[in-house]
């Protein structure tokens, strides 16, 4: 089952340097990990912790955060605050148990395509090894609901 | 009939074992800690005994686990009638067609042992709204399914006022039996055919008829014992505190009483009679989810929030009226039974030191003051209250 | 050991009863002592102002009555608030955070050399380390300097707790992931979601919180293990570097979750971080809403 495990992973960017620099990566045709759901936003200074917990509530086994370098923003600080916001998330996730190798930052600016790759393969190489999330899926409501609705990891279907 | 026996400790014990043996779940008090991971009590990572949370209503794992020997249990058994959440239905959407998943209804047969007399009670009062407009299915699946067994209470402190209520301590209302303690072990009162069910179906544990011996009216002793205790506690004219609250709706003195809740909310949570629940619906990923109802609290500001952003009651005092209103006036007017059966939980729960025979008291010596022309009720005359 | 009885209470009543007859408040919110214990009260009769007490049993944080939701609280005109040390840092965060100006409030500031865990009691007890409450232990501020009367003497540090929370943080620490989320999602599991802790918050001042949004809705607010971690892990999270140590969320859950570990670790973090320690000075920024250009970014690929 392990072996099979396809990690899955969503990255919530910023719209100016990492979302450009992953475009970048795909038409310099470069070949990474297919395991990642791209959001798009406009900054990492919109992305709130709770984007985090919902995403690995809706079934993600890895998440990724990106944006602008230091002193890169579009909006001059946004990522500024963001890097505070998410030290402070990523230590406190830690102190519940959280492993810290599921929450991947980085900055990645519009011309970094080849780092994005590195970002991306790393941190599907990392939850690879993980395995998948389940303590977190094990915190649904009671299996008897659950059974219906279906694991996380089956939600294919539109 | 012969309708009083007697259960030694170990038989009592051994009731429980056959009924986990059958495979019917027993819930009863158990000892319980603030720290539920093993690591964490050996790591002493929490000793945090000021808020220590020593007995429960639990599913009995063991029977060895039944235990009789501490307090008031945490919370009401509501929860095991009226989950903190529990799903109503769910749905599946497939294009333009959505698939609605009803829950069971009816339910394994289950026993509460040792219940306390407040608790049972509470759920016949429930009862009333249960099935009053609407008759809410799962609430009464669960209540046919328990058998619940009382166990009279010497009283926990002096918070406790069920006789105030038209309570008492060895009360069977919303029970179907009550068992005392007698020496050796407990006088078994069956109520209902479903009490009378539990010794017929388990007579190897239960001993003869115990009616004119020295156990019965060492049994009666110790009932009207725990009556009296409690009743020291809180005397109010249960009556005419309902007139008196719902003719004072603008009275000062329902501010003044308020004026230091922090609106919590833990008062309700704890209540073995507040129902109040929201409905939500929780999306689980694209196109399906689950709708649940989970408690909801008047003491929250979004209880009456208007989609307009008009909140009829906008502050905490107007909020704690509005509990103290619904248990004592509303409630009684509506079904005739107070919303309320003296369990003393919310007090002792308030860190904030609202204290709900303060409160009563007070309102008590308002309505009973003469010459109040706001209250017509106020002179009509006082009567016993239970 | 020290004194279960502060000194002070007649200059505190005195202070009080000067306030309300010069007309410069309208209510005095302190402590009383009721049948349960002692509790908060409101005096707005200066013949009143006898019934104020303070002692080891007095551990409410008043400050939460200033929160800008209490209209009726509001309606009573100026006030005139009874602080301990601890509950000043509190008034000064709402005043940080423009939830409320220094005029609006006369701030009587007693001299506490530590509360007991247990206030439900008759009588104050003396602390010591099995009774006092372990946030108590390396109080910085028994000099506050926020407020615009002190009275008492100088009290003496509290005495160490038998166990003190930041040896439980480091206990947690010590352990490993696993563990360290079993111990979590099985103290998370017991939350009700009352919203117990958001409520007596001094803090918690959002008019509507986001755990009460629902369309959408970002956290599930069924008492399901997965909900009640996003909630408990969001109301941390959002007072990281706010929270100014009072207790009260963890005094308040009915159900007892340890919320003071969660509370203590964060302030460890933005004191690791960003030599942030919450204080009583309200210029002194929060270190969430700020930032310096070199701060930590080791996590950050």
């Amino acid at each position: 089952m392990t072996a099979d495990f396809e990690p899955r992973i969503t990255a919530f960017v910023c719209n100016w340097c990492t979302y450009t620099g992953a475009d970048l990566a795909g038409t310099s045709r470069l070949h990474m990990a297919s395991n990642v759901r791209i959001i798009r936003l406009p900054c990492t200074g919109r992305i709130d912790p709770l984007f985090i917990i919902k995403a690995f509530e809706r079934g993600a086994d890895g998440v990724i955060v990106s944006g602008c370098h230091p002193a890169d923003c579009h909006y001059t600080s946004g990522n500024y605050h963001a890097r505070r916001r998410f030290a402070v998330f990523h230590d406190i996730m830690g102190f519940v148990g959280v492993d810290p190798r599921r929450m991947t930052f980085s900055w990645v600016s519009a011309s970094e395509g080849a780092k994005w790759k590195d970002v991306v393969d790393q941190a599907v190489s990392n939850v690879r090894e993980l395995g998948p999330f389940e303590a977190y899926r094990a915190l649904a409501p009671e299996a008897v609901e659950a059974e219906t609705v279906g694991s996380p990891g089956a939600e294919v279907t539109p | 009939m012969s309708d009083r026996y007697f259960i030694s400790d170990a038989d009592l014990r051994g009731l429980a074992a056959d009924l986990l043996g059958a495979g019917t779940e027993v819930i009863a008090p158990v000892a319980t800690d603030i720290c539920q991971s093993p690591s964490a009590i050996a790591a002493s990572a929490c000793s945090l005994d000021h808020s220590l949370v020593d007995i429960d209503y639990r599913a009995l794992g063991t029977a060895d686990q039944l235990d009789l020997s501490r307090g008031l249990p945490q919370l009401s058994l509501k929860g095991y009638f009226l989950p903190e959440h529990e799903a109503l239905c769910r749905w599946k959407q497939k294009g333009t067609t959505t698939e609605v998943i009803e829950v069971p209804t009816e339910f394994a047969p289950r026993v509460v042992l040792a219940a306390k007399a407040c608790d049972a009670a509470a759920l016949e009062v429930v009862d009333k709204v249960m099935n009053w407009d609407y008759e809410d299915e799962l609430w009464n699946g669960r209540r046919a399914a328990t058998t619940i067994v009382n166990l009279t209470c010497p009283m926990i402190d002096d918070s406790c006022f069920c006789t105030a209520v038209g309570a008492a301590p060895d009360d069977v209302k919303g029970a179907d039996g009550l068992l005392t303690p007698v020496a050796g072990g407990y006088v078994y009162e069956p109520a209902t055919d479903k009490g009378r069910a539990l010794a017929e179906a388990n007579k190897a544990r239960f001993s003869g008829d115990v009616e004119a011996d020295t156990l019965g009216r060492e049994a009666d002793d110790e009932r009207a014992a725990a009556r009296e205790r409690v009743a020291a506690n809180l005397e109010i004219d249960a009556a005419s505190v309902r007139d008196w609250i719902d003719t004072h709706f603008e009275d000062p003195l329902l501010s003044q009483l308020a004026i230091r809740c922090n609106g919590c909310g833990a008062c309700t949570s704890v209540c073995p009679t507040c129902h109040c629940f929201d409905i939500v619906d929780e999306q689980e990923g694209v196109g399906r989810g689950t709708r649940r109802r989970c408690w909801d609290t008047c003491q929250a500001p979004t209880f009456t929030l208007h989609a307009s952003g008009h909140n009829p009651r906008d502050d905490q005092h107007v909020r704690y009226r509005q509990r103290i209103n619904h248990k004592f006036a509303i409630y009684p007017l509506k079904f005739g039974e107070v919303l309320c059966t003296g369990c003393g939980r919310c007090t002792r729960v308030c860190h904030a030191g609202q204290d709900l025979v303060e409160i009563l008291e007070a309102i008590d010596i308002a309505a009973r003051r003469p010459g109040d022309d706001a209250d017509p009720a106020a002179d009509e005359p006082a009567e016993a209250a239970s | 050991m020290t004194e279960p009885i502060y000194t002070g209470v007649d200059d505190l009543r005195r202070i009080a009863r000067e306030l309300l007859e010069a007309g410069d408040v309208r209510v005095i919110i302190g402590w009383e002592h009721a049948r349960r214990g002692a509790r908060p009260v409101f005096v707005s009769d200066p013949a009143e102002t006898d019934k104020l007490i303070f002692d080891t049993r007095c551990v409410h944080n008043l400050v939460t009555y200033l929160n800008p939701r209490r209209d009726a609280v509001a309606e009573f005109g100026k006030i005139g608030l009874v602080v301990k040390g601890c509950d000043v840092k509190a008034v000064a965060g709402l005043l940080r955070e423009a939830q409320l100006t220094r005029d609006d409030v006369v701030l009587i500031g007693v001299r506490c050399g530590g509360v007991l865990e247990e206030n439900e009691l008759p009588a104050a007890l003396a602390l010591t380390p099995e009774n006092v409450a372990p946030r108590c232990y390396g109080c910085d501020n028994r000099e506050p300097t926020l407020t615009d009367h002190l009275v008492g003497e100088p009290q003496p540090e509290p005495p160490r707790p038998v166990m003190t929370i930041d040896e439980r943080v480091a206990v947690l620490d010590g352990q490993p992931l696993e563990e360290r989320w079993a111990f979590w999602t099985d103290q998370f599991s017991k939350c009700v979601r009352c919203y117990a802790c958001r409520q007596v918050c001094p803090l918690c001042i959002c008019e509507r919180c986001i755990v009460e949004k629902t369309q959408p809705q970002w956290i599930e607010s069924s008492s399901h293990p997965r909900g009640n971690f996003s909630w408990n892990i969001t109301r941390a999270v959002h007072l990281a570097g706010r929270c100014v140590d009072c207790g009260e969320c963890e005094r308040f859950c009915p159900v007892g979750i340890p919320l003071s570990l969660l509370n203590r670790k964060l302030q460890h973090i933005v004191r690791d971080r960003y030599e942030y320690t919450v204080s009583d000075d309200p210029e002194n920024a929060a270190p969430i809403g700020d930032y310096r250009l070199d701060d930590q970014q080791e996590f950050i690929k």
